[in-house]
């Protein structure tokens, strides 16, 4: 694992992985949960209530059981609980645009090759160049976060990740900023401090929920002191779920997040 | 700590207000007195200033069905015991502060005001605290009558912070939305020219309401619940978390798991040190150590990720044991992986103490008297950085911790040594945390020796309602206490958790008392408090 990346700290060698391969996520990461089989009624009855986040719902049109990718915590309980049916992958879970993209469904699927952080990142960087001409401006907003995801944003400040190489710079200030990178349940706390944030951030401006938390609650859910959702408090154009999403699902839900700047400006 | 020293501080107690103790209870390692309202703050301040224990945590709960009012446990702490005062406070919906004589109370007992509407008579600050201004009247979400998913509407009001006059003196407003990718909060600064005059801080920014969410929710849930309290001490918290129910259970955990926690929080402390050595370097003006530290930090994180399924360590404990057994590979890894991890740490250290600039930026910068950190009742890093010697890994031997406890008298010395040595400041942290560092990979290469049993012991189905207890552990932020009382049906029926952030970020308005505002993020960061584990 650290073999690849290993050269001497001191020394002046790139740190930064350039290998295209999509090494990255290690092979027991906890990524996703995808269906490998469809559960019967019983497994359906067990999964939902095993559930700590209600990820795991019944649709009422098919009979079939839909998994929210907004609100799963990657516990594993109900892996563990069904391990014939539901595995759990060591790929990310994708961002979208829309809540109901991020949601699948019980029928078996193969999931698709992601790609790697250097590949996202190299597209990103086009885009971002015909786009703006310059680097693009994120200003992240804690809205009441465990910290974790904080954790993984700044790790892709990090010489290994080093997102600027990309054209993506933090910036201090929402005056100066393209995207916001919102993390938490939006705490009724933060609620009035995310809004006034999101006036501040001039337009055409970008809101990207990051983890669980963010698309849905997450385990804090819906109750006295969170909304349940940063979409509650201010409107949402990409969701990346997560707990915490790793660097790489957040480098492919800021790809989208340029792509909608580029369909909405035109 | 031998049980007959133990037996002695009850008997001192018990001998010294025979006729105001109602009931005496030994729990485990927690000693019960019960008393009455009225001469618990006499109770509290014996113990407090003759017995000389600190003033772990305040907890209440809504005991008015059972026992017709509100519970009051006041928890003291000595190595190897934890002194709990007991006091209902009956139809009264006040009780007597105990602030003036302990300063560590003044914060839990606002607490307390907010969230059950209990009036603490003689506390001086009666301002909110969790509940921001916006809270209408007569909300008390800990209560038991108050729905989960209540929504309140916003009020108009003002929070009083405390205002320095006087000529040349302005304000700096600095937050919730910080500049940096950290979590939110507010600071007030009074300025004279540089110089900080005062600081006051307001937090709670980030209240998600985990104690009352907790009581709806099932164990196995509420754990995963105890690891996202704060997302860099998940196996901190949630070790205290089912230490509390194995507690309560009566169960004693195989020694494997206990070693494996052991592994997972030394791992845990190393990589999150790592992230405060390179923030204290950032913050220092020097980048470039910390692009070196943070390149550590990330090869910790992915082998948190090839060990446990996650680069914060989630999903690493379960109630009886662990989810994440430790394979021969995966020894090999560690072992591999903190060799290497110990040998570039050791040359970016040294890199950071031959630049005079950096060391000169920490010397001396956000001192912290030792009786302010006293007072306070701080915990872990804080505490130890003045000289105290506090750490619940050896106060209070919790999990494999104490298994490898054979310091030579020489090393007992050196330690007694250091302690005396510290100063208080950002540089007494640093080394600390430098030590840290090295203190956890021993403790790690050391528990690798895991016994062949087996990866948990199962907790009976029900577990007898209204028994409680505390949980305890080390996180690299100092201790977490969790106290767990069940209800009925194996249902959670007030569950405290008091963090070390929660004891130490009184401090920070003390230690910037002698520096300028740039010094500020550098005092911040060398102190790593945690927001959310604050906040709750």
């Amino acid at each position: 694992m650290t073999k690849s990346v290993r050269k001497d700290i001191m020394g002046n060698g790139i740190e930064t992985i350039k290998s295209l391969a999509n090494s990255l996520s290690g092979e027991n990461y906890r990524g996703s949960v995808i269906f490998t089989a469809q559960p019967t009624n019983e497994q359906k009855k067990t999964l939902e209530n095993i559930c700590p986040t209600k990820a795991l719902f019944p649709i009422k049109e098919n009979d079939a059981l839909g998994l929210d990718n907004g609100k799963c915590i990657m516990c594993g309980y109900c892996s563990n609980a069904a391990p014939q049916t539901i595995k759990i992958s060591n790929k990310p879970s994708s961002a979208a645009k829309t809540k109901s993209q991020i949601i699948d469904y019980s029928s078996p699927q193969t999931f698709p090759l992601a790609k790697s952080y250097e590949q996202i990142g190299n597209e990103l960087k086009e885009k971002i160049k015909k786009m703006f001409g310059r680097s693009l401006a994120i200003r992240q907003v804690d809205a009441g976060s465990c910290n974790g995801c904080e954790i993984e944003i700044t790790a892709l400040n990090n010489p290994i990740y080093d997102i600027e190489r990309f054209g993506i710079h933090f910036v201090a200030s929402p005056r100066h900023a393209d995207v916001l990178l919102v993390t938490g349940p939006a705490s009724k706390n933060m609620e009035i401090a995310l809004l006034r944030t999101y006036e501040a951030t001039p337009g055409p401006k970008i809101v990207v929920a990051v983890g669980a938390c963010a698309c849905s609650g997450g385990i804090f859910g819906d109750t006295y002191a969170t909304t349940g959702g940063i979409d509650k408090a201010v409107p949402v154009d990409v969701y990346i779920p997560g707990c915490p999403p790793r660097p790489e699902a957040l480098i492919q839900g800021l790809l989208l997040a340029v792509d909608r700047v580029i369909t909405d400006g035109s | 700590m031998n049980n007959i020293n133990l037996e002695s501080y009850a008997k001192e107690i018990v001998d010294k207000f025979s006729n105001k103790i109602t009931k005496v209870h030994w729990n485990n390692d927690e000693l019960h007195l019960k008393t009455e309202l009225n001469d618990m703050p006499k109770i509290c301040d014996y113990v407090y200033k003759n017995l000389n224990a600190r003033l772990a945590t305040i907890i209440c709960s809504d005991e008015r069905k059972n026992i017709g009012g509100f519970t009051i446990r006041y928890v003291f702490e000595k190595p190897g015991i934890f002194i709990f005062v007991i006091v209902s406070t009956g139809p009264s919906l006040s009780f007597p502060s105990i602030s003036l004589h302990i300063p560590a109370a003044t914060l839990y007992e606002r607490e307390i005001k907010d969230m059950f509407g209990l009036v603490p008579i003689g506390n001086p600050d009666t301002r909110p605290l969790v509940l921001h201004e916006h809270w209408p009247d007569g909300v008390f979400p800990l209560r038991k009558e108050f729905e989960l998913k209540t929504k309140t509407d916003r009020q108009k009001k003002e929070y009083r912070f405390l205002r320095v006059q006087g000529e040349g003196i302005c304000e700096i407003p600095v937050g919730p939305v910080h500049a940096g990718i950290i979590e939110p909060g507010h600071f007030r600064f009074s300025i004279l020219g540089e110089n900080i005059i005062h600081l006051e801080t307001r937090l709670f920014y980030t209240h998600k309401g985990i104690e009352k969410l907790a009581e709806s929710m099932k164990l196995d849930d509420a754990l995963l619940l105890s690891e996202r309290i704060a997302g860099d001490e998940s196996v901190a918290n949630s070790s205290a978390f089912c230490q509390a129910i194995e507690k309560i259970a009566q169960v004693e955990i195989p020694k494997r798991t206990k070693k494996i926690r052991t592994i997972f929080a030394e791992l845990e402390r190393v990589y999150n040190h790592m992230g405060t050595l390179a923030g204290i370097s950032t913050d220092a003006s020097f980048p470039f150590g910390a692009a070196r530290l943070n390149i550590l930090k990330e090869r910790l994180m992915r082998l948190n990720e090839s060990l446990s399924g996650s680069r914060i360590l989630f999903g690493v404990n379960r109630i009886g044991g662990v989810r994440c057994d430790i394979t021969d590979e995966n020894k090999k890894l560690i072992l591999e992986t903190l060799s290497e991890i110990s040998d570039d740490f050791d040359k970016v250290i040294i890199l950071l103490k031959s630049k005079s600039s950096f060391m000169d930026r920490l010397r001396g910068t956000g001192v912290i008297p030792k009786k302010v950190a006293y007072d306070l009742g701080t915990v872990g890093i804080v505490a130890r950085c003045v000289g105290m010697d506090v750490d619940t890994r050896s106060d209070h031997p919790y999990g494999s911790y104490g298994f490898h406890d054979s310091k030579t008298p020489q090393e007992l010395m050196q330690h007694q040594i250091d302690l005396q040595k510290r100063t208080g400041d950002a540089m007494a942290r640093f080394e600390i945390r430098v030590h840290e560092v090295r203190d956890s990979i021993d403790v790690v290469t050391k528990s690798l020796d895991l016994e062949t049993d087996s990866l948990f012991t199962s907790i009976p189905e029900r577990l007898e309602p209204f028994r409680s207890s505390l949980g305890y552990a080390e996180s690299h932020r100092g201790q977490t206490l969790h106290w767990l009382m069940i209800g009925e049906g194996n249902s959670i029926f007030r569950y405290k958790i008091r963090t070390a952030s929660f004891c130490n970020w009184p401090v920070i308005e003390q230690a910037v008392l002698n520096d300028i505002v740039p010094d500020f993020p550098l005092v911040n960061k060398s102190l790593d408090l945690s927001y959310s584990g604050n906040d709750l």
